[in-house]
């Protein structure tokens, strides 16, 4: 809305900064999903290992953006869309951390898994992970666009992961029926796919941010959501 | 319910306009706040409503300004009885040079309020009370006002202007020249005050603006741009030019 920078250019500076601290965080986060879903594809145990060791930045990020954004309140007492980009930027962090945190779990859960997966479960979460990693990618994109109609877009596309996690939970629940031996890897499977769908949880948490950020307004309505889900968790 | 309508308000100062086409509404009960850079007409505004800008010869306002169902730009509106319904309080404290007593019973006394030495006692305790000054002063009503606080002084100023029990009180920058413990008392006097009074409040603070107000009327170069409730005005103004003057962006 306001293309006149700030008088005071600290200030500017301050929430520039604020403002590139969310997209560097947000694109660890991209990263991170990817190297944890291709570990998985390819298992390739470096990437997993560096997943689970670069979730320490993420971390950092958070704690940083805090900071700033204690700091804006106290010392520059933001109003209208500075207080907006500074309250997003507080409740975005906490959702990339815990992206974040999901990525490093789902690698951890990797470096368990069995070398050799068949090869319809690994299809399966790649279509689940693939659709997050876009979502995701958009709503980065949204928020450095300051763009409301994609961060509805990716709101509305949090449906579409639901169903693809639920086809492929029941793929990992039939791989879990067929063999005693499945139990450990299957166990972890399901929990890689709870936690990529969460992911998308999280990414469509931000999506309602990015649309608060630009418009002033809450998305109204309730989540899109897809097929009951077979494993209940948190939503 | 509205205590106030400006219709279609314009002030000329000789040849320069200096309000164009101003209509606002007043909520009675309610505190309004006007804000925007100087010069942007808001005090001019301000002094429109209890006919002030009369003593300025070169001024000239046209349009209605609408106070319980009377045009109090009609001629044959009486100015002093006008005053004694809408009272006002500076920028900088202003009491008279007298004592603190005759600084609240001078008004209540040209009105003709108090019957008796008692009545006025009383008109005067309770405007001390009510501007939170009674307990400070009460040993001392007898010293001469200038001899008060800042802080003090102003809040005698509101005990003068509320001893007439006006319906409205206007406020120009009131804590401009006050520290923040003496802002803060003000602020809650204010909160007090709306129960009784609409107040209309000029103000350069924002945060101040938005912590006493409920409406906020944001002024440029003379004009109304933007109005409506100070919550939604400090955190998504429907005006560009309001939301580059709020967060600091004026060029």
């Amino acid at each position: 809305m306001s293309e006149a920078p700030h008088t005071v250019k600290s200030y500017e500076e301050e929430l520039k900064n604020l403002n590139s601290n969310i997209v560097k965080m947000g694109g660890f986060c991209e990263e991170a999903l990817v190297k944890a879903t291709q570990a998985i594809i390819s298992r390739n145990s470096d990437n997993a290992e560096t997943v689970i060791k670069d979730d320490e930045k993420i971390d950092k990020y958070e704690t940083l953006v805090e900071q700033q954004v204690v700091n804006l309140i106290a010392l520059r007492q933001p109003m209208a869309i500075d207080l907006r980009e500074t309250v997003t930027a507080l409740k975005i962090s906490s959702d990339l951390e815990r992206i974040g945190d999901l990525a490093k779990n789902i690698s951890k859960r990797t470096l368990l898994l069995n070398e050799n997966l068949p090869k319809n479960l690994t299809e399966a979460l790649i279509r689940v992970s693939s659709n997050v990693q876009k979502q995701l990618k958009s709503i980065l994109d949204a928020y450095l666009d300051r763009s409301s109609a994609m961060a509805v877009n990716v709101w509305e596309g949090d449906e579409h992961i639901d169903d693809l996690t639920n086809l492929c939970m029941q793929e990992v629940i039939k791989y879990l029926k067929e063999d005693e031996k499945n139990l450990d890897d299957g166990t972890h499977l399901l929990f890689v796919t709870k936690n990529i769908e969460r992911i998308g949880d999280h990414t469509t948490n931000v999506a309602e941010q990015v649309y608060y950020l630009v418009t002033g307004e809450y998305l109204e309505g309730d989540r899109p959501k897809g097929t009951e889900p077979i494993v209940t968790g948190e939503k | 319910m509205i205590k106030i309508s400006a219709k279609n308000v314009d002030v000329f100062y000789g040849k320069k306009q200096a309000l164009f086409n101003i209509n606002l509404d007043i909520e009675e009960n309610q505190v309004t706040a006007l804000i925007g850079p100087s010069g942007c007409g808001k005090s001019t505004f301000l002094r429109c409503l209890n006919r002030m800008n009369d003593v300025i010869d070169i001024c000239k306002v046209q349009g209605e300004i609408v106070i319980n169902d009377f045009n109090i730009n009609d001629k044959g509106c009486d100015v002093v009885r006008l005053r004694e319904k809408i009272g006002m309080v500076f920028q900088k404290p202003n009491p008279f040079p007298k004592t603190l007593y005759e600084n609240i019973s001078y008004g209540p006394s040209i009105h003709g309020m108090a019957q008796s030495k008692q009545e006025m006692d009383e008109i005067v305790e309770i405007s001390l009370k009510k501007a939170a000054l009674w307990e400070e002063v009460k040993d001392r009503l007898h010293e001469p006002g200038t001899g008060l606080s800042g802080g003090q002084q102003q809040r005698l100023c509101i005990a003068r202007a509320i001893s007439v029990q006006p319906e409205v009180i206007l406020m120009d920058e009131p804590c401009s020249a006050l520290d923040p413990i003496a802002t803060a008392q003000i602020e809650e006097l204010i909160d007090e005050l709306k129960k009784e009074h609409t107040i209309i409040i000029v103000t350069h603070s924002m945060a101040q603006a938005a912590r006493v107000s409920q409406r906020t009327g944001f002024f440029h170069l003379g004009e109304l741009i933007e109005h409506g409730l100070t919550d939604k005005i400090f955190k998504n103004p429907d005006n560009t030019k309001t939301q580059d003057y709020i967060t600091g962006r004026f060029g």
